[in-house]
């Protein structure tokens, strides 16, 4: 291992947790009936096999890119859970739980990695919107909880009762648009709450190089909103608090920040090799014991909710699914080159048309700087 | 400035009026208020927000009244942040409201170019035209008031550079009436720069009936026949001064629309004269300057007479107060270039 690493710091673990790593139940489990907790053991589940099936078409070269949750399911899925439809998710690259919790299909989520134009995947795949609204996914993370608190900021001035939520990460407190939206969301008291998906790390960089705040949370205190910190591996403890987030906001009482703790296990993404800058061999065990997945199947065997039989049932299912949604994704035929000039302004301008003409042109083998008098000419 | 009311003459065609309609006679800090109270009594979904806008109205005083008028969720003064006045009006806009956010200068929206151009001109294509982004950034530009560092800039290029959004700039009064609601109506984000040094320079009569003004087409501001003046904003009047002082029939063009161009109607007129001089406070590396040279050069090469000149400011850092006169493009610069290429012979 080179010296160049970064040594890892764990955070403290004073936070809110209801399941421990064990899967024993330290405090009151949040009232779900079993339909419920099985729907969130089912989502769990196919986000692994989602994201475990990407990573292959991503290694055959069908994907470019695949950034996974793999370790980090029960924060983006606990905050999720606790919204309601016609409510606003602000997402990023690692909150697959709360995409296929809401019915995002599976095979537009495969197509946001292959690369194709948004016309083009919109048109192919014949899909229903889901009962919650998803603004198109972060790729750089912060700027996303400005537009939420906007987004919030609407719903306050027009008097609706539905709620935005927004996930961030830990490097991304480090960005302006992070503050801006945390300082609004304080001034105009918006209805939206907050998650910083705390992984400890940023592509190549630790948490301790992002802020030198003991924890994430206590940095909403300054901008004067309240504020939790749970074990983000514990999927009713992020559920619990997001629950009362969204319930404060509904009401009218303001924007809630949720610093969840939990662990990046693999590398940024499939571009990325960790080997180079962390040296994890004490921190992968230590957090591998405390897999949000085991713990909540531990304990849903221990009060009878989950048994083999069902467990087979919902592996056949999310298998089914998965391979029907590649099958949907694969299907999708390349976009039109001319589409990149889709959807810029609503209306097309002279450089517009003639620029596709000019593209067109030499798409067919023909010279495009023909036109010396701006009179324009067929494509 | 003086009066230039026979170049300021109502083109009430383009507005679809009477050839007479009532006008009241007002500068265009105030045509820029009016226009704002007409678009948020026509809808609701119109809020403003930025800056010292509301009990103050607006450091120029745009805003004042308002809020008065439409109360604190309409007209919305913000924290010290343009980054969070962008962000936050595209998150607003993304829900079906229409926010005009107003920066207090255009040199003052630098740490906004995060949002603008990560949310604010993507998202209509990331979605594949499915969130709309109908949002209005007033922005005073331009130098010539005798201000601090920053609050001269002429930085359009910066935004005609980038695609999803439109860039409107308004050189008189009753433009200005048209243009910002045609702006505030259009379902595109655009960019509507207001001509600082010319807030209150010039009144004109301007109709008291609702109007818009198209974002697409150039304005011939005045018809000649030897050499086309391309211009915008408050250089119009620069082009006006110069045309009546040189020895030569001046048609001069005002953009109005930035981005896209009018290609067709600059290109009708170059064909026409066979001369142009473009006038620009922007600095000339990459000014729009350039790229109306270069657009010129692909498509009326052999229909002129003289190589293009461009009267910009400089290559340089807007400089102080003491010599700014002589950064800023002025009528003799503008009549220096005119002369120029109708002096020369190839």
């Amino acid at each position: 291992m080179s010296q160049k690493t970064w040594a890892e710091e764990r955070p403290p673990e004073d936070f809110y947790r209801i399941l421990d790593p064990e899967g024993k139940l330290q405090t009151d489990a949040p009232e779900l009936a079993d339909d419920e907790l099985l729907e969130l053991y089912r989502t769990f589940l196919s986000t692994r096999v989602l994201e475990e099936k990407m990573l292959n078409m991503q290694r055959s070269g069908e994907v470019s890119l695949v950034a996974r949750t793999f370790g980090e399911e029960a924060t983006p899925l606990g905050g999720a859970a606790a919204l309601q439809s016609d409510d606003w998710i602000f997402y990023t690259y690692r909150q697959t739980p709360a995409l296929l919790y809401w019915d995002l299909p599976m095979a537009e989520v495969i197509a946001s990695a292959t690369g194709h134009e948004p016309e083009t995947i919109a048109e192919q795949l014949d899909t229903e919107d889901p009962p919650v609204n998803f603004p198109p996914g972060y790729t750089p993370i912060g700027v996303n909880v400005t537009n939420a608190v906007g987004s919030a900021m609407a719903d306050a001035f027009n008097d609706r009762d539905t709620v935005t939520m927004v996930f961030t990460g830990d490097g991304s407190t480090s960005q302006g648009s992070f503050h801006d939206g945390m300082n609004f969301a304080g001034v105009f008291d918006v209805p939206a709450v907050i998650i910083c998906q705390n992984n400890q790390w940023a592509i190549s960089e630790p948490s301790q190089r992002q802020t030198a705040s003991e924890t994430f949370a206590q940095k909403a205190d300054a901008y004067g909103l309240p504020n939790e910190r749970v074990d983000g591996n514990d999927v009713f403890a992020v559920y619990e608090k997001a629950s009362e987030a969204v319930e404060r906001a509904r009401s009218g009482g303001g924007a809630t920040f949720i610093e969840c703790v939990t662990y990046r296990m693999g590398a940024h993404n499939t571009s990325d090799n960790p080997d180079l800058y962390r040296d994890d061999s004490e921190q992968r065990e230590y957090w591998e014991d405390r897999d949000p997945v085991d713990r909540f199947e531990t304990y849903l065997r221990s009060e009878g909710v989950l048994d083999d039989e069902t467990d087979a049932e919902i592996r056949d299912e999310i298998d089914e699914r998965v391979t029907d949604a590649v099958d949907q994704a694969r299907s999708i035929s390349n976009s039109e080159p001319e589409r990149m000039f889709d959807n810029t302004l609503h209306e097309r301008s002279w450089r517009e048309h003639h620029q596709r003409a000019e593209l067109h042109r030499e798409l067919n083998g023909d010279n495009p700087f023909v036109d010396f008098t701006g009179e324009g000419f067929d494509g | 400035m003086g009066s230039e009311s026979e170049q300021l003459e109502l083109n009430t065609d383009e507005m679809s009026m009477e050839s007479e309609p009532d006008t009241e006679e007002m500068n265009l800090i105030t045509a820029v208020n009016r226009t704002l109270r007409q678009e948020m009594n026509r809808n609701e979904s119109v809020r403003l927000l930025g800056y010292d806008i509301g009990p103050l109205g607006g450091v120029y005083r745009g805003t004042e009244g308002l809020l008065e008028e439409f109360g604190g969720e309409r007209v919305i003064d913000t924290p010290l942040s343009e980054n969070g006045i962008i962000g936050t009006a595209a998150g607003m806009a993304m829900r079906g409201e229409r926010p005009v956010p107003e920066i207090e200068f255009m040199g003052f929206f630098y740490p906004a170019f995060g949002q603008f151009m990560y949310a604010v001109v993507k998202t209509y294509k990331r979605t594949g035209g499915e969130l709309e982004m109908p949002m209005t950034v007033r922005m005073p530009y331009g130098g010539g008031v005798k201000a601090l560092e920053y609050h001269q800039e002429s930085t359009e290029t910066y935004f005609v550079h980038t695609p999803g959004v439109r860039v409107v700039c308004a050189s008189t009064p009753a433009q200005t009436k048209g243009l910002l609601a045609e702006s505030i109506r259009n379902d595109d984000p655009v960019i509507f720069l207001e001509p600082k040094k010319i807030y209150r320079g010039v009144e004109e009569p301007v109709p008291t009936d609702e109007y818009t003004l198209p974002l697409d087409e150039a304005r011939v501001v005045r018809s000649g026949s030897d050499v086309t003046v391309l211009t915008w904003g408050a250089m119009v009047h620069q082009a006006n001064a110069a045309a009546a002082d040189v020895d030569a029939d001046v048609e001069i063009i005002d953009l109005r629309s930035l981005s896209p161009l009018d290609i067709e109607t600059i290109l009708d007129s170059v064909s026409k004269t066979g001369r142009c001089v473009v006038l620009h406070e922007a600095r000339r590396t990459l000014g729009l300057g350039a790229e109306l040279s270069a657009l010129i050069n692909e498509y009326a090469l052999d229909r002129l007479k003289a190589p293009i000149k461009r009267a910009t400011g400089y290559d340089a850092h807007f400089p102080g107060h003491d010599i700014e006169d002589d950064y800023l493009p002025d009528d003799d610069r503008a009549r220096y270039a005119i002369q120029a290429v109708m002096n020369y012979e190839f």
